[in-house]
């Protein structure tokens, strides 16, 4: 029999969940933004953030990339020329995001994991419990393409508990067994539906994919994209006299991972850092010499688009893109990858 | 503490520095060699490789391992001072400590170079990431047949490593061939870039393997004089440069149309470079 869970319980259960994990919650910050953020632990602060939170279709400004690849992160600590590892570890609960950023994630794990590990990020990401809710509306509108890539609104697959909104209460859906332990473990929040929760799912999921109306040739795009120089110059120059190279694309993507590393020092005692970079930024290939081989900047913005969605899929057989079109609702001058896929796809000028 | 299976391919080992020696105006080897005796006597690498170098508080940078991994318990690392960590390594000495992790990238392959007719031909510094290989081959001069180095740089004090050029002309079946871009009074050698010395020597495609290291532009017009020779693709071998902050795949920046050049790479074939697209500007 499948479970349900009531809306006013969900504030009970994180409340319990606070007790073992690290819980990742999305939340309504000063100024209106919303973002995922962990739970406090001290009872009042914890009552107060779970006031803000905020499970509804909003508009995650920056995706939970940040989780398991923080924007800035020491590597090490050293003194006198001793080094002391940094690697942080805990068990995650990720509370509310969504099926687009649960694709962003998998994609993640997969590129740290690949030839040499990256220690950082799979530390942090090792134990970790995934509940997603899938979005009955797109949080960033016409913008917004996951029907398109694939991906969403609700996810198939990778997500330990699913939640589908009935209103007062969510259907929730069992993706691996450490779900269904978390159901078991907090069972006192979760109650057994007694209709036809099957049916009702599948309305709700078909009417959420309905209200996602931006729709755009995602495969197309892709199966253009790996047939080599297909792409004529001329389109990713007119993307690159466009582009104002802020990096904001890159720093909400799901799946951008660059990094720069730097040290942190005063005297002899510091910190080695590392910080998310950007390839659309002039300096990103310059070498120490001055020589840059990505000297002209219609090559930096060209470059991300090459990347997610030709060389990605050629090596991993998943797109780099995720549809999640934080890039167009984001940039400040109206350029996005759902554009590009229209430029390519559809013959005529978008941008 | 880490939870994932391998080490934290971040965390750099000390070494120390046994040896400084000025090569050329701008540039010196340090010899260095692990703290750690175990790791220092157990350390292995391949011709070609590099290694991620640091100063603690001031960071890292990718640099060629220049020494051979025939002669053991050291490494050799020829840097020039050209930005800020490169340029604070210069002002270490003898017993200052240096941060080492790698060795990183694929290598020259060693094994398809055997019985073959070597040509190596460097420019400037270029010629640091190739005297490891070419140390190699003369630590094992049997197993190879003719060697010709063709080396240039823009002036005189701008040739590295001067008195190891004098101890490879004279092994036997080992010609070395210099030239300078800007010459001083006392230069006795070719004057012109690094192709004006196809005019003085025979460049002979039969059952040879051309190994080439240099700027962009001096790969590019060496490669072209190279076809010119009659050497087929895959028998060019160059060691590419880009920014390579990680060194294991990691951080992008030494990205190449989906290849990375510190895990993919430094070492390519003409054949390979060539199937790169060509707004990636890579020779």
């Amino acid at each position: 029999m499948s479970k349900m869970i009531e809306k006013k319980k969900i504030k009970g259960l994180l409340k319990e969940a606070v007790k073992q994990w690290h819980t990742y919650v999305p939340q309504k910050h000063i100024g209106g933004d919303v973002l995922i953020a962990p739970l406090p632990e001290e009872a009042k602060e914890l009552e107060a953030a779970l006031d803000n939170i905020s499970l509804a279709d909003d508009d995650l400004v920056i995706s939970p990339k940040d989780i398991f690849f923080p924007q800035l992160e020491t590597m090490f600590k050293f003194k006198k020329g001793e080094i002391a590892e940094t690697v942080e570890s805990s068990p995650k609960l990720l509370f509310g995001i969504k099926s687009c950023d649960l694709k962003g994630i998998l994609f993640a794990d997969e590129f740290f994991k690949r030839d040499f590990e990256d220690a950082y990020y799979l530390s942090r990401a090792n134990e970790r419990l995934i509940v997603v809710i899938g979005c009955i509306n797109p949080p960033r509108p016409g913008a917004c393409f996951c029907t398109s890539a694939k991906t969403g609104p609700f996810a198939e697959k990778g997500f330990d508990l699913q939640l589908v909104d009935n209103g007062e209460s969510y259907f929730v859906e069992t993706g691996s067994e450490k779900g269904e332990e978390f159901v078991a473990k907090y069972s006192g929040f979760f109650q057994d539906e007694s209709g036809d929760a099957e049916k009702a799912v599948n309305s709700i999921k078909a009417k959420a994919e309905k209200a996602v109306e931006l729709k755009i040739e995602f495969q197309k795009a892709l199966d253009l994209m790996a047939n080599d120089d297909f792409i004529p110059e001329e389109k990713y120059k007119r993307i690159g006299e466009r582009c104002v190279y802020c990096g904001a694309c890159v720093y909400t993507c799901p799946t951008c991972t660059c990094f720069n590393v730097f040290d942190n020092a005063k005297g002899d005692e510091g910190t080695r850092v590392r910080i998310w970079d950007a390839c659309i930024f002039e300096g990103y290939t310059r070498e120490a010499s001055g020589h840059n081989p990505r000297n002209q900047k219609w090559l930096m913005a060209c470059r991300r688009y090459e990347h997610k969605l030709k060389y990605d899929k050629a090596k991993t057989n998943m797109s780099g893109c995720v549809g999640c079109g934080r890039c167009l609702a984001s940039c400040p001058v109206d350029i996005g990858m759902s554009k590009f896929v229209q430029e390519i796809t559809e013959d005529k000028k978008i941008m | 503490m880490c939870t994932c299976n391998k080490k934290n391919e971040y965390i750099p080992y000390p070494a120390k520095i046994e040896s400084v020696k000025k090569e050329s105006f701008d540039t010196k080897t340090f010899r260095v060699r692990f703290t750690d005796k175990n790791l220092a006597e157990s350390f292995q690498y391949k011709q070609g490789q590099f290694m991620e170098v640091s100063i603690l508080g001031v960071g890292e940078a990718p640099i060629s391992i220049t020494s051979s991994p025939s002669r053991k318990g050291f490494l050799e690392f020829n840097i020039r001072a050209t930005g800020k960590v490169t340029d604070a390594i210069h002002a270490l000495k003898k017993g200052d400590a240096l941060y080492l992790r790698g060795p990183y990238g694929n290598s020259f392959p060693l094994e398809e170079l055997k019985g073959k007719n070597l040509y190596f031909i460097a420019g400037g510094i270029g010629l640091a990431p190739l005297r490891s290989l070419i140390n190699m081959v003369m630590d094992n001069r049997d197993d190879f047949k003719h060697v010709k180095i063709l080396y240039g740089a823009k002036t005189p004090a701008d040739m590295c490593f001067a008195d190891e050029l004098e101890v490879w002309k004279k092994i036997p079946d080992t010609e070395v061939w210099l030239t300078v871009d800007k010459p001083c009074d006392a230069w006795g050698c070719s004057i012109g870039v690094v192709t004006e010395l196809w005019k003085e020597t025979d460049v002979h495609p039969e059952n040879a393997v051309a190994i080439v290291c240099g700027p962009a532009i001096m790969i590019k017009f060496v490669t072209l004089a190279l076809k010119k020779s009659g050497f087929a693709g895959k028998d060019i071998i160059m060691t590419l440069e880009r920014y390579m902050k990680c060194g294991i795949g990691k951080c992008g920046h030494c990205n190449i149309a989906g290849k990375f050049v510190c895990t993919d790479g430094p070492v390519f074939s003409y054949e390979q470079v060539k199937a790169f697209p060509e707004k990636e500007h890579v020779i």
